[in-house]
């Protein structure tokens, strides 16, 4: 059984359909990414699944539960699911450590030292560790990527959903980002990326969900879908960022 | 009687004015604070209610205000000591224009942040103690010390209705001595002190709780 199955979503924004019927799965352990052009609806879809965007119709059906009925918990699915996002939303008030331990002790009601072990063990594995005690601002754009994936990571969540991860850095900094991910991939934590990168989804995915304009129209492992793909909508696609690496 | 004896003499009222600022600002902070979060709510009513609240405290002279509450409510039948009307009245305004303060340190909190709580699960109120509250603050610092002074600058109104301040022991003495130049220069001593002190107790503890990437750093 899927742990995230999406049968036709739509989302509409003041009567402009985002999303016009995506259909898809992704099974425990597994890692898929989505791409398409700016403005295809892959983020409108990463949001929709953890109810950040509310669907305007379809299901999605997480852990064989739906969570679009009414009386969804949106605490309890959001738990369950570790977001990293495109521009780091790092605490800004809040040192690296106490941005990991804030979610296990004020959520996950653990107790201060065991939260902090928790933490630095999360840390250790990204070589975060040496800068548990700094604050955000004093992190490059790499390190705050990192430092965001272990908050997410810590709480243990059944999917890790990553919007755009490498997106806000240069690429240098990607590649520690990517080298990280990749090193989640061969964990095998399941997860669903959204990105233009194609290094990225070549290098972290089990297979790549192609969207065009709010529709999935394609799915495949990376190489066919990079080099190989009769869709022109695809093929273009490819052309276009691959070329321009 | 020396100058020193004149400031010495004053320097007693100045327990009433730093009492009367103190409780001011508390009332202040409560009321510009309620305000704050009240706004938080989408309910139209009560934001065009809190909007008319500032206005019209914001535009109310504070010694109005404290002769229609110490003067004015008795008329009713609502008696209010002293002490207590001018702590309203300074709350009143003063938290009519911390509330604005509040209001502009809230909205410069990042979005993405509170986006990120909320896809971590968090409930509201734990986005705002956790994450809105401690930015909130320490960038309302600046705004906040301002308002505060401006309450110190207002006590002085808690002479005409009978509180023992500076203002009131400094008048007593130059009816009593003819000497008003000397002994208002002592008051005007004796407020730079209180607000210096003031001013010096709010820098240690911004330094004291000053974080990088937010405001003032």
């Amino acid at each position: 059984m899927a742990l995230i199955d999406v049968q036709d979503l739509i989302k509409r924004f003041d009567g402009k359909e985002v999303l016009k019927g995506v259909t898809m799965s992704l099974s425990e352990g597994q890692s898929k990414v989505v791409m398409g052009a700016s403005g295809c609806g892959k983020s409108t879809l990463l949001k929709c699944l953890n109810l950040l965007v509310s669907p305007t119709s379809g299901r999605i059906i997480f852990k064989g539960e739906d969570i679009t009925r009414p009386d969804m918990d949106i605490h309890r699915l959001r738990q369950d699911i570790g977001f990293v996002f495109q521009h780091f939303a790092l605490y800004t008030h809040l040192t690296v450590e106490e941005n990991i331990t804030l979610g296990l002790r004020k959520i996950k009601k653990m107790k201060t030292a065991a939260a902090r072990e928790k933490a630095a063990f999360e840390l250790e594995r990204v070589g975060m560790i040496e800068h548990r005690n700094k604050y955000p601002a004093h992190l490059s754009g790499g390190q705050k990527q990192r430092a965001a994936i272990v908050r997410a990571l810590a709480m243990d969540p059944a999917v890790l959903f990553l919007d755009e991860p490498t997106s806000a850095l240069d690429p240098q900094m990607s590649r520690e980002v990517v080298t990280v991910i990749n090193k989640l991939y061969l964990d095998n934590i399941t997860m669903l990326c959204v990105t233009h990168d194609p290094f990225l989804a070549k290098y972290i995915s089990d297979s790549i969900v192609f969207m065009h304009e709010g529709v999935v129209v394609a799915e495949d492992v990376a190489e066919r879908l990079f080099y190989e793909h009769e869709d022109p909508r695809v093929r273009q696609f490819y052309l276009s960022v691959i070329d321009h690496r | 009687m020396t100058f020193g004896n004149i400031l010495i003499i004053l320097a007693k009222g100045a327990g009433y004015t730093i009492l009367v600022t103190l409780a001011g600002i508390g009332a202040g902070l409560a009321v510009g604070l309620l305000i704050a979060v009240l706004q938080t709510t989408k309910v139209k009513a009560v934001q065009l209610l809190l909007a008319a609240y500032t206005f019209v405290f914001r535009s109310i002279p504070l010694l109005v205000l404290l002769f229609i509450v110490f003067f004015g409510l008795p008329g009713m039948g609502i008696r209010i000591p002293p002490f207590l009307s001018m702590v309203l009245c300074l709350g009143l305004v003063s938290g009519a224009y911390l509330a604005e303060i509040f209001r502009g340190a809230m909205a410069a909190v990042s979005r993405d942040e509170i986006t990120a709580a909320e896809a971590m699960g968090m409930k509201r109120v734990q986005i705002f103690f956790y994450i809105i509250w401690p930015q909130m603050f320490r960038m309302a610092v600046p705004g906040m010390v301002n308002e505060f002074t401006s309450v110190l600058k207002y006590t002085p109104f808690a002479y005409t209705v009978g509180i023992p301040e500076i203002m009131k022991e400094a008048m007593s003495l130059a009816a009593l001595t003819l000497r008003g130049l000397e002994i208002y220069l002592a008051v005007g001593i004796i407020y730079y002190l209180i607000y210096k002190a003031f001013v010096l107790l709010f820098e240690t503890l911004e330094k004291r709780f000053r974080i990088p990437g937010l405001a003032g750093e």
